[in-house]
């Protein structure tokens, strides 16, 4: 009895091991669509600014590929893996489909995006994922698209979990009906200082994204310092995961909260259902214009994107990269748009560079919308949906294997339980001993004898019904982890030819458009220069005193002896490490006047704007810290000295030119 | 492209001298030129639009055009300097082509800039006052060809010429320092510059259009072209391979089950 009761209790425990399957459900509707709302655009930006570069990982390099699957199992997101074969078939399916399917559905985004923004303001920048001097992964764009200045970049990716024996677990999984999408939304880090532009995010991405953002300023900086505008092109935020170091901490808000607090709006993680009436429309041959993901994530997606927009001030995200666009072509101009000039010859110049930046803006989305033809509407998205559609009926086949595993589980436990019971009341309860005849003591033993032995019979079949029953779940189990590994080891061929195909045809259009975009640029830059007059006023390099402290900075910009005097961009970095860049008027190498003022410390960057003396906050300052909503604070020679009246004006400097003798 | 001379004005001869209506006929005032441009006659404006081509639609656009972008930014002050500086009036069925060539000849407006100034205020008072037939006659003509639209740039760079002359000649007669015309006709020499800004930027502009709309269409054509050649290289069988394969896999991993199941179960069963 003792046996059977030990066999039970092994039983039940390797049914609690092999457990109920889960069925991989998913979420029909995005946490993106319940807290979206629908807005037109209603921004405004200055001409050759692209609104929204979409970015994806397209491609990982052969040197890379080693050193990417390593790095995709060393940092998983959303679950603890029970086993990881960087050399396995079924990871490196995994980890490629990562990357097909991220160049699939960042179509998706891209669409939903132009039919909501105006013609030619977004771009499509697939990256090609590299592995850097330094052994780590790094990313580069494969065309021009993040030349120009931008308002936002959205980063996607369609992630899965890196174990294919989780498949049909709680882990992210982007393979059938289901899409996990890793996301952020970023801005230039001047528009956005305590969050170094980062704005929202999918939550395991938000540290790595914002140090991603951190390294961005540094390097501007950097190339500020040694007078030249620069706007240089970030990783992919999932490479800077992807490398897996210590994330720099900014505060985090709810992804539904939109309010003034500057925080980043923290996206969870979420296996999205597609659509499945799309699906299916899918099997019916309907391909070329269904698009699944649209009415259960992209739609919803691309409502919050545009409500940032609304939401961002455009003219501050542009300045830098259209200074820095503007600077290539006229170096005399460039630092000068920053915050605009007095200088009435300025206006017209920069209307000429401007016009000339928006033909290449809109001869750059011709490219974008060649690659999203080429790919959605040509061979490899009809592979794609093909795929969808066959790993669509796997993972219908494996929740089928799941009900069944699960209607096993459940009679094996219910066998369990019968023979638990039936050992639990198993024999008499009868004392033989306190018989007071013998005719009594035989009774007793004839009656507990037959107990025993109708129990053991009742038992024996109890036990090996949950035992055939278990044997089925386990089965099960197995077969339908072997329908996932079978499709992940044998579609490697597949993936590796579209990832062929993706390849050339990114290459070819880059290619294409390079030459043709070079020749373009040469033609437009003899008309810029053909047309041009002479400016009065002219930027230029020299010392930026900031606080007149001995410390000497980089001023691009007006100058006057040597020293910041007019408009222009000062910076200067101290040996700590931290450092300052001001935006606005100077005076004797000091800030003076309207101005914009960030301080990059070791934890944390704000920001400072108002009018300035000598170098000094001076007056009604709005300051801009992480956690918390903008202030308006009292500053007197740069002490802050109270809180201000939110209905007092703040100097600032991109309300337009300010005349020098004014501030004098 | 343009099939009148009116914009090779610089190229005008002194014959024009000779036509040129007397400073005895301008002498005699005319009424009309003194009412408001809130009242339009209808009259006057029938009688002046008479004077303009009529028998050459190409021509009779580009004139109206010419005239009216000559009146851009003429306001009540700027016109009672015109008609302060200005010698005369010019009668209303003077062709239009007459009175343009007088403005634009040099000896004209070197001898005798108070006649250049009449003219143009003749032309400015009737844009003034007739700008809805201007508008109507600009209207109908595009809608027979709109064609006629693409000769606007040259001829704005022909207004602003005309303009340039008129500025010239009230500076000439020192209407700038008049205290009560200056700040008029110093605003309209400075708006002058604007006009003159916004004329070559358009040039530049349109090249620019020219430049993209070529470079885009080419780009388009080439980056189809070739989508197209890489799809057809594409091997669209190497997708269904790969599921047949997981399909026989899965098959025969279900047959291994059913007999690793088979053989446990009965292991188990001959237990008890």
């Amino acid at each position: 009895m003792s046996r059977k009761f030990i066999l039970t209790l092994l039983l039940g425990s390797s049914l609690c091991a092999t457990g109920c399957a889960t069925t991989a459900k998913g979420v029909s509707a995005s946490a993106m669509k319940s807290t979206a709302v629908a807005t037109p655009y209603r921004a405004a930006v200055p001409e050759g600014t692209t609104l929204a570069v979409v970015r994806y990982p397209a491609h990982v390099d052969t040197d890379a590929q080693d050193a990417f699957y390593k790095a995709f199992g060393q940092n998983a997101v959303g679950g603890q893996m029970s086993r990881y074969d960087a050399t396995s078939p079924e990871v490196q399916g995994l980890a490629d489909s990562i990357i097909l399917k991220s160049n699939y559905f960042a179509l998706s985004l891209y669409k939903e995006l132009a039919e909501r923004l105006p013609e030619h303001s977004v771009l499509l920048s697939p990256h090609l994922i590299k592995k850097g001097a330094d052994g780590k992964l790094t990313s580069e764009p494969m065309t021009q698209a993040e030349s120009l200045a931008n308002v936002v970049t959205v980063d996607f990716v369609s992630y899965t979990f890196p174990d294919s024996t989780k498949m049909m677990g709680k882990e992210p999984l982007t393979f059938g009906d289901l899409v996990t999408p890793l996301v952020t939304v970023k801005t230039d880090y001047r528009a956005a200082v305590p969050t170094q532009g980062l704005l929202l995010a999918s939550r395991p991405l938000i540290p790595h994204a914002a140090t991603n953002g951190k390294e961005g300023a540094t390097e501007t900086l950097a190339a500020m310092q040694s007078g030249r505008l620069a706007a240089p092109v970030p990783d992919l935020d999932f490479v800077a995961f992807l490398n897996g170091e210590a994330g720099f901490v900014v505060p985090q808000k709810p992804l539904a909260r939109t309010g003034d607090v500057n925080a980043v709006r923290s996206y969870g993680l979420e296996k999205v259902k597609l659509d499945g009436a799309a699906l299916n429309a899918l099997k019916e041959g309907q391909s070329g214009v269904i698009d699944p993901l649209e009415s259960t994530f992209s739609s919803a997606f691309a409502n919050q994107i545009v409500g940032i927009i609304n939401n961002t001030d455009t003219d501050i995200a542009a300045m830098a990269g259209r200074a820095a666009a503007i600077s290539q072509f006229d170096e005399s101009l460039g630092a000068l748009t920053l915050v605009g000039s007095e200088d009435p010859a300025y206006a017209t110049r920069l209307r000429y560079a401007e016009r000339l930046l928006e033909a290449e803006k809109n001869y750059l989305s011709v490219q974008s919308l060649r690659l999203f033809d080429g790919v959605h509407n040509g061979e490899m998205g009809a592979q794609v949906r093909d795929m969808l559609k066959a790993e669509y009926d796997i993972l219908e086949q494996r929740r089928s294997l799941a009900r069944k595993q699960n209607t096993a589980t459940a009679l094996a436990i219910l066998g369990a339980v019968a023979a638990g019971a039936a050992i639990a009341n198993g024999g008499s309860s009868d004392r033989c001993e306190d018989s007071r005849t013998q005719r009594e003591y035989n009774d007793c033993r004839r009656r507990a004898e037959r107990t025993d032995y109708g129990n053991s019979v009742l038992t024996n079949l109890a036990i090996q019904g949950a035992i055939v029953a278990a044997q089925e779940a386990m089965a099960t189990n197995r077969r339908s982890k072997a329908v996932g590994g079978n499709y992940l080891a044998s579609i490697a061929p597949a993936l590796e030819e579209q990832q062929t195909v993706q390849v050339s045809l990114i290459d070819s259009n880059e290619t294409i458009t390079a030459i043709r975009f070079e020749d373009l640029k040469e033609k437009l830059q003899t008309l810029y220069t053909k047309n041009q007059r002479s400016l009065d006023t002219v930027a230029t390099r020299c010392a930026y005193n900031h606080d007149g402290a001995v410390k000497i900075g980089t001023w691009m910009g007006v100058c006057d002896g040597g020293l910041a005097s007019g408009s222009g961009v000062g910076v200067l970095r101290n040996a700590d490490g931290t450092s300052i860049e001001y935006y606005g008027y100077a005076q004797n190498g000091r800030p003076s006047g309207p101005g914009y003022m960030i301080h990059h410390d070791a934890d944390q960057s704000y920001a400072v704007e108002g009018n300035f003396s000598a170098g000094l906050a001076n007056g009604v300052m709005r300051v801009s810290k992480s956690g918390q909503a903008d202030v308006l604070r009292n500053y007197q020679a740069g002490q802050d000295i109270g809180a201000a009246s939110s209905l007092e004006a703040v100097s600032s400097p991109f309300n337009g030119p300010v005349n020098m003798t004014a501030i004098n | 492209m343009r099939n009148w001379p009116v914009i090779t004005l610089t190229s005008l001869s002194l014959a024009v001298l000779m036509v040129m209506p007397a400073a005895a006929q301008m002498a005699e005032k005319s009424v009309v030129q003194d009412l408001p441009d809130v009242a339009p006659s209808q009259d006057y404006c029938i009688s002046v639009m008479s004077a303009f081509p009529n028998g050459d639609s190409v021509a009779r656009y580009q004139f109206f055009k010419l005239t009216e972008k000559m009146a851009v930014g003429s306001t009540p002050e700027f016109k009672a300097a015109l008609k302060h500086y200005g010698d005369g009036d010019v009668p209303p069925e003077t062709p239009v082509i007459k009175i343009i060539e007088a403005i634009a000849n040099p000896v004209m407006r070197q001898a005798a800039p108070e006649l250049t100034i009449a003219y143009m205020g003749h032309l400015v008072n009737f844009a003034g006052r007739c700008e809805t037939y201007i508008q109507g006659q600009v209207n109908s003509l595009l809608a027979y060809d709109a064609a006629f639209a693409n000769d606007d740039s040259v001829i704005s760079e022909d207004a602003l010429y005309l303009r340039q002359i008129l500025s010239d000649s009230l500076l000439r007669l020192k209407a700038d320092k008049d205290e009560r015309y200056s700040f008029a006709v110093n605003n309209y020499a400075t708006s002058l510059v604007a006009m003159r800004d916004d004329i070559e930027f358009a040039a530049y502009a349109k090249d620019i259009d020219e430049i993209e709309a070529l470079y885009m269409t080419d780009l388009d054509g080439r980056l189809a072209r070739s989508n197209d050649m890489i799809n057809s290289e594409m091997n669209r069988e190497t997708l269904g391979d790969a599921v047949s394969l997981s399909d026989d896999m899965n098959k025969q991993a279900k047959k291994q089950a059913d007999r690793d199941a088979i053989g446990t179960l009965l292991r188990i069963l001959n237990r008890y």
